[in-house]
């Protein structure tokens, strides 16, 4: 995130609803943005694993163990799926679930402005 | 381009691409309607309902499965329907490959299928579809016709009836599941068949092999990666013995084979675990009249996908001259699996190591070798 980058327009905030995603092109790049409780997050559309639309798959939470060893699905739906092979990034921070440190999504801020959506870049 | 230039920088300078395991993902319901008599009358059972389906029947299930949960099974890979040539080209072009060798999808799974005679008819039906309503002389894309490793005299006439079809550059055996090994000697009229035919045969497994060949280790894995990981390299490396060891590629001096689709770092060490042993019990491998590994360098080749460790070109780059990769390693994305690769994938690694003449053998020009493209 640069904070000197300018904003760029993406759509009104009434046409991304709730738990819904637009993708959209910005200086040649493909952003896709994610509306998740009324918080809006941007997110490269290319994944850093062979090049697919890392944004384009199915939202996911995580299963794993709780502190007894029982399964438990956490995380509902902070995570996009590239629908290539399936690897899932966390849609606020762009990191892999699998390798959160190695992998990562380039991320960028947006902001609201009298009902607009922008995002910086 | 001279001989040791290293110019290629993108998958798009590659001359020739050839997609050596794309495959195919034929259903039950897609094959039944080419089946043969007796089967025909058998199964295409006119109930109101899918095609070889009645009324409380298992007929759905003849292909058996393990029950794995994998990412296509949650929906996080999203894998694409190859059921046409049109959908056949859209892969082939969002893989950005020039020519494919198209394998099966379910018929994977045709070694585990219980009645024997009913698999053999099924790689009849494959085939009478693979050559009907896929494959065409003009078209960039050829077939592996499968075999059904059950019915070993079956599976040679039907190489004999296939061979004179242009389309068909491969004799595909289902390896998953398959028992006993294909080292022993049933399975030799196939390899005589193919032999004559000048197809190679093209061996590949499935990870649901592991409730024929590995019921055990199935039973105590009770996740996916933990039958992926080492299983497909086991059974391969269990055909694989076996075949060197019944002094297959010396009874069969003009047949090749394709071993597909379970990594690489696996086949350095296999050549010198079994050069190893070989020094010590070579009576229990008489035939062979080279070292072991030579004939693997001579008569086998091996596709690429998946490659494990593409992010560390040192280690990919090791591993491949390992088994001198510049003339045995054939690309293979494996799409549309989850797992595929795609085409820049294993160049990106071999790329400061090898010369592009090696980078055109390996993505080309072995596998045009190979097929007689
Ligand atoms: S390209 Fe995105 S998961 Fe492989």
């Amino acid at each position: 995130m640069e904070p000197n980058e300018p904003l760029h327009y993406v759509a009104e905030t009434d046409e991304l609803e709730e738990g819904g995603r637009l993708i959209t092109s910005i200086r040649g790049r493909e952003i896709a943005v994610f509306n998740r409780e009324n918080e809006y997050y941007a997110l490269a559309n290319y994944c850093v694993h062979q090049g697919g639309p890392a944004c384009e798959g199915r939202l996911s939470g995580r299963l794993t163990e709780d502190e007894r060893g029982e399964l438990v699905y956490e995380d509902d739906d902070e995570f996009v799926c590239c629908p290539w092979h399936g690897w899932e990034f966390n849609i606020e921070t762009g990191r892999s679930l699998a390798h959160p440190d190695r992998y990562r999504v380039p991320t960028y801020e947006t902001a609201v402005r009298d009902g607009k959506l922008y995002v910086r870049l | 381009m001279g001989e040791n230039d290293r110019t290629i920088t993108h998958i798009g300078e590659v001359e020739r691409i050839v997609d050596t395991d794309f495959h195919l993902t034929e259903q039950q319901e897609t094959i039944l309607p080419y089946l043969e008599e007796p089967f025909d009358k058998v199964l295409n059972v006119d109930s109101g309902r899918v095609r070889g389906q009645v009324d409380g029947g298992y007929l759905g299930q003849l292909y058996p499965s393990a029950g794995h949960l994998t990412p296509t099974d949650t929906g996080k890979a999203e894998s694409d329907d190859i059921r046409t040539p049109e959908d056949v080209e859209r892969g082939m072009d969002l893989m950005g490959v020039d020519e494919a060798i198209l394998t099966p999808g379910l018929n994977l799974r045709l070694g585990l299928v219980h009645h024997d005679e009913l698999a053999a008819a099924f790689a009849t039906a494959y085939n009478n579809w693979l050559l009907d309503a896929i494959l065409d002389a003009d078209r960039s894309f050829y077939g592996a016709m499968t075999v059904a490793p059950q019915e070993p005299a079956k599976a040679a006439e039907e190489i004999e009836r296939r061979a004179g079809e242009k389309s068909i550059v491969a004799v595909q055996i289902p390896g998953g599941g398959v028992t006993p090994p294909l080292g022993r000697e049933r399975y030799f009229p196939i390899y005589e068949a193919a032999e004559r035919a000048g197809l190679p045969v093209m061996i590949h497994n499935a990870a649901t092999g592991i409730v024929g060949n590995y019921p055990l280790q199935w039973r105590g894995t009770k996740r996916y990666i933990d039958v992926h990981v080492p299983y497909h390299p086991a059974e391969q490396m269990w055909h694989l013995t076996t075949l060197l060891t019944a002094g297959v590629p010396v009874r069969f001096p003009d047949l090749t084979f394709v071993m597909q689709e379970c990594g690489i770092g696996w086949i350095p060490y296999f050549m010198r675990r079994y050069d190893n042993e070989y020094a010590k019990k070579s009576e229990d491998a008489p035939l062979l009249e080279k070292t072991p590994s030579e004939y693997l360098d001579d008569q086998f080749y091996f596709t690429s996908q998946p490659t494990e460790g593409a992010n560390d070109p040192e280690y990919l780059c090791a591993v491949v001259r390992l088994f001198n990769g510049a003339q045995n390693l054939l690309f293979s994305s494996d799409y549309p699996h989850y797992d595929f690769d795609y085409s820049d994938t294993l160049l990106k690694a071999l790329r400061p190591e090898f010369t592009d003449e090696e980078i055109e053998n390996v993505y080309g020009r072995n596998a045009a070798d190979v097929f007689a493209l």
